[in-house]
């Protein structure tokens, strides 16, 4: 027994001395676990998906169960299918017109918001702000949006205001158009521009917006010239993070929007969902392939023409 | 025999009349209404065959008297777990994904075929049902499974119109055209743009205008769908928009944002008294709210009772279509919910059933369609929906 | 100089009075007496007495509270490796390696909820609980890389050395230098991987087995067939109080720790 205990603790040990002396060992115990993990079930979803939008996983019935075959002739049925569908365009413009107003939105509201709270509070009231903007996060997106609906509704607040005001004459329906929508995607993406943007403001030194100043600077110059440059980090990760899933959006337009709008996650989500069976499955996919191809394509233009450092909080 | 269905007629009448107190007219004796109370637990834990222990039921939202489901559970010691779908889209996605199994499923007629030949869904054994007798004859050996070998009606109905006549203004909706004329600046659409409501659900609305164009509910020609395609793009600037229920049921009662909606009957009558997930109430919540099945016609749906194929627990699954299907059980679900359960229609006190937002009244059965799915023309008509949600 | 302050002050304020109108809408109508969504008709607390027989929306709530605290802790762990791994070690490729880790987070939620549900169904693998957290850790492993990995990249590596000059092995000082160091960045992960793990919908729409909702979910089925109670507006009122409460309570206390 205690030879064996001995033998184990030897091994052990000795399997440690290897693991501290070996560079290569060491990386690849650091980072297989996270690896593997997204390897299984991110990559290889993503994969699977991709062989059938080629059609090139084929249902078969066997007795009661089905069975998969994997088939080596790739067709292009699904992706044509996909491009001469009416409205295909429409629905990627009009996601890219919501995700484009949302970021540029956020990141006009969200720069002077990050510039005031790094510049112009002391520590305490920083915590405290920050503090203000997380909690609403604690209430769950849907019902965000649906207090966001009530709010514009015919008989909500904004319109028995305005009415009381004397503004409008009778009650008025923000609920239902385009603004309503761009309003509340705004309302809904701001932290994601405002915290990268903070993160990065926080950390630029007073003094050298200070030595601009004294330099002569003009305090539009210094924010051209200084303030920008520095915080670009913050403002590109704050991009991507409202972008992407601004392009996905589509439980807003249903919500607010009065469900006129077919934004194209809404396009992905019907075929995947509408269309029965494997049919649907590759048809989504092929959706799917083509839309992550746009995000990666504008994610790689944005990195070579704005900037590759990425900076979150 | 028959002595004994008055009686419950009454007792029925009465637990609902408890339940909305006095003034409705449905009062009761108390030992009446024990009795009934009593009957109620007497079903619930006389399934005579051996159970399983758990029940996973998949079913669409505010669609039974949860309380009584859960009861039944309780008295038959089954762990029970129900689940909501918002649309057969949903369930079928669910289904053919397998990745979940579920007992007993309610998909609509017009999926089944595809159902069965697909094998997602199991046989059904009637022996092990004997309710199956309180079923009127119209609703058993349909087109859809003419044998029933697969399944039992659930609950059926139409999607047509409801709307609020405080807001009409004394116009009168009457037909499809008055939803998609819109070349005639006379027509109810164009006098009342921008608060007319469609389903968001595709088929719903595609089919609302092939009805009005003429069109067979299921075609497959393409200049056909292109003309109703165009029709609906030309409606669509004068629609406030394409609504969920839950938009519906919030809205139409006080109308500000919309009056006007293409619906289905059992949520209008959901509106127009009061409804709940869990008792009875037999108040008439909103008079105002009307619904009419158009002169051209409208669509018909029946939901079933289906046994996935993955399913586990089937002896629970067929215990529980027939306890369901007991005339006294499937009437108290519809005093519940207002949708109609065709084997309790006899218990079901008078106001409800004589109601044609609830149970559709044998008059209109001519004018009402139904039509089969097929993976092929979901995907012709999804193209054509995306043009029209483009637009 | 000074009328900008003062504008930007306004502009701040604004914006943050503007931020908090929907959730003060939410808060009120917790409180309102009829069932109307839109109409305040009057003071009850209904809506909170009915939520505490609500036992689906508990049981919802606590879904969605111990399925992303495995998410966040799982998340963390894979999210710290490999930010040490690639920055500390920088491997061959590494850049690939950095950017392959970062491909979940610019993927479209839609598309990845998707392509893991049919996987999971070629598969043929049942959902259950795991497959919703390890659809989140898919996404919060890379978003904790992310954070992380800018911080490992800043830093000063004097403290590790000193610590390693001082006889610790690189273990000992992985746990006592290097986590203390990374404590801002892991909290900041922490908060951000719980916070979209906790209001994800998409993703465990997807995901979860039978009769399992998380609070999102639960919201979705029934605001989708128009039964949106209020009591859901009552438990989101209990739920930033208790966050005030708990975020005051932890100021606090740092406070107190920067004084002494």
């Amino acid at each position: 027994m205690a030879a064996g205990a001995d033998g184990v603790v030897s091994l052990l040990s000795r399997l440690a001395d290897r693991i501290r002396r070996d560079r290569r060992l060491k990386t690849i115990l650091f980072l297989s676990p996270g690896l593997i993990t997204l390897a299984v079930f991110f990559f290889l979803p993503f994969v699977v998906s991709l062989l059938l939008s080629f059609d090139m996983l084929v249902r078969e019935r066997v007795g009661n169960t089905f069975v998969w075959i994997l088939s080596l002739q790739p067709n292009l049925e699904y992706y044509i299918k996909f491009f001469t569908s009416p409205g295909t365009s429409v629905s990627i413009m009009q996601s890219l017109y919501y995700a484009s107003f949302t970021t540029i939105g956020t990141l006009l509201i969200s720069f002077p918001m990050a510039y005031y709270m790094a510049f112009k509070l002391d520590r305490r009231r920083k915590n405290f702000v920050l503090f203000l903007i997380f909690l609403p996060f604690w209430v769950n997106f849907i019902i965000r949006v649906y207090a966001i609906r009530f709010l514009f509704h015919p008989d909500g607040i904004v319109s028995t205001t305005l009415m009381a005001l004397g503004i409008t004459d009778g009650p008025i329906s923000i609920i239902g158009t385009d603004a309503a929508v761009l309003i509340t995607m705004v309302y809904s993406y701001l932290i994601f521009m405002l915290l990268p943007i903070y993160g990065v403001v926080e950390k630029i030194n007073k003094e050298l917006i200070e030595a601009a100043y004294t330099l002569g600077a003009t305090p539009f110059k210094t924010l051209v010239k200084v303030t920008l440059p520095l915080a670009k980090p913050g403002i590109i990760a704050g991009s991507l993070l409202v972008f992407i899933p601004a392009m996905g959006e589509f439980i807003i337009p249903i919500i607010v929007g009065g469900g006129k709008s077919y934004p194209i996650g809404r396009l992905i989500f019907d075929q995947f969902i509408k269309v029965s069976g494997i049919q649907g499955w590759a048809l989504g996919s092929a959706a799917a392939m083509v839309y992550v191809g746009l995000i990666v394509i504008a994610t790689y233009l944005y990195f070579r023409f704005v900037g590759r450092e990425v900076t979150l909080i | 025999m028959s002595s004994r269905r008055d009686f419950l007629r009454v007792a029925v009448a009465g637990a609902a009349g408890l339940a909305l107190g006095v003034g409705a007219g449905y009062m009761a004796r108390q030992g009446e209404v024990d009795s009934l109370n009593e009957r109620i637990r007497e079903l619930a834990s006389r399934a005579g065959v051996e159970l399983e222990e758990e029940f996973n039921f998949y079913n669409w939202t505010w669609y039974a008297n949860l309380e009584l489901i859960d009861q039944w559970a309780r008295e038959n010691g089954i762990r029970l777990t129900i689940d909501h779908y918002e649309s057969n889209d949903e369930l079928v996605a669910t289904l053919e994904l397998g990745t979940v199994s579920y007992d007993l499923v309610v998909p609509s007629a017009s999926y089944i075929p595809s159902l069965i030949e697909k094998g997602l869904i199991q046989k059904i054994d009637l022996d092990k049902i004997p309710n199956v007798e309180y079923i009127p004859e119209n609703f058993m050996g349909r087109e859809w499974d003419p044998d029933n070998e697969y399944t039992v009606i659930y609950s059926y109905g139409t999607t047509a119109i409801a709307y609020n006549e405080d807001k009409l203004g004394g116009d009168e909706i009457t037909s499809w055209g008055d939803l998609f004329d819109v070349d005639n600046p006379d027509s109810i659409i164009r006098r009342h743009a921008g608060k007319v409501t469609m389903l968001e659900e595709s088929i719903e609305v595609m089919d609302a205008a092939a009805i009005y164009l003429g069109y067979p509910i299921d075609t497959m020609d393409e200049n056909q769908l292109q003309d109703i395609a165009d029709l609906l793009i030309a409606q669509k600037p004068y629609l406030y928009g394409y609504a969920s229920t839950e938009a519906i049921m919030e809205n139409l009662p006080t109308g500000s944002l919309f009056y006007i909606s293409q619906a289905w009957n059992g949520d209008i009558a959901g509106i127009i008294y009061e409804s709940s997930e869990t008792e009875v109430l037999m108040g008439i919540a909103n008079p105002q709210i009307k619904y009419v099945v158009p002169e051209e016609g409208a669509v018909a749906w029946f939901d079933n009772f289906a046994i996935p194929a993955n399913a586990k627990n089937i002896e629970n699954a067929h215990a529980f279509i027939n306890w369901f299907l007991d005339p006294v059980i499937s009437a108290i679900h519809t005093m519940t919910v207002k949708y109609p359960f065709p084997a309790g229609i006899k218990y079901v006190p008078e106001i409800l059933r004589n109601d044609p937002t609830i149970f559709v009244p044998e008059s209109l059965y001519d004018k009402l369609y139904w039509t089969m799915l097929t993976p092929e023309l979901e995907e012709l008509w999804q193209r054509y929906w995306q043009q029209v949600q483009t637009a | 100089m000074k009328v900008v302050d003062t504008l930007l002050k306004i502009f701040f304020w604004t914006v943050m009075v503007l931020i908090y109108v929907p959730i003060a809408v939410m808060v009120a109508f917790s409180f309102n007496a009829s069932r109307s969504k839109v109409v305040f008709e009057g003071f009850s607390l209904e809506n909170y007495i009915s939520l505490f027989s609500n036992e689906r929306v508990w049981g919802s709530f606590y879904n969605s509270i111990w399925t992303a605290l495995i998410v966040v802790v799982v998340s963390l762990i894979l999210g710290i490796l490999m930010a040490y791994g690639v920055t500390r070690y920088r491997p061959r490729g590494s850049t690939i390696l950095d950017s392959l880790i970062m491909v979940p987070i610019i993927i479209p939620e839609i598309v990845e909820a998707v392509t893991l549900a049919l996987f999971l169904s070629i598969v043929g693998i049942p959902l259950s609980p795991f497959t919703i957290i390890i659809g989140h850790v898919a996404f919060d492993a890379p978003l904790a890389y992310l954070i992380l990995k800018a911080r490992f990249q800043g830093w000063n590596r004097e403290y590790e050395e000193a610590a390693m000059t001082l006889g610790a092995d690189e273990i000992r000082t992985f746990v006592k230098v290097t986590i203390p160091l990374m404590m801002p960045a892991v909290l900041a992960a922490a908060f951000l991987t719980f916070i979209w793990s906790y209001d994800d919908f998409i993703k465990t729409f997807f995901t979860r087995p039978t009769g399992f909702d998380t609070l999102p979910v639960y919201i979705w089925t029934r605001v989708a067939r128009g039964r949106v109670e209020l009591d859901i507006n009552a438990l989101s009122t209990i739920i930033v109080l208790v966050a005030m409460i708990f975020t005051y309570l932890r100021m606090k206390l740092e406070e107190k720790q920067s004084t002494i």
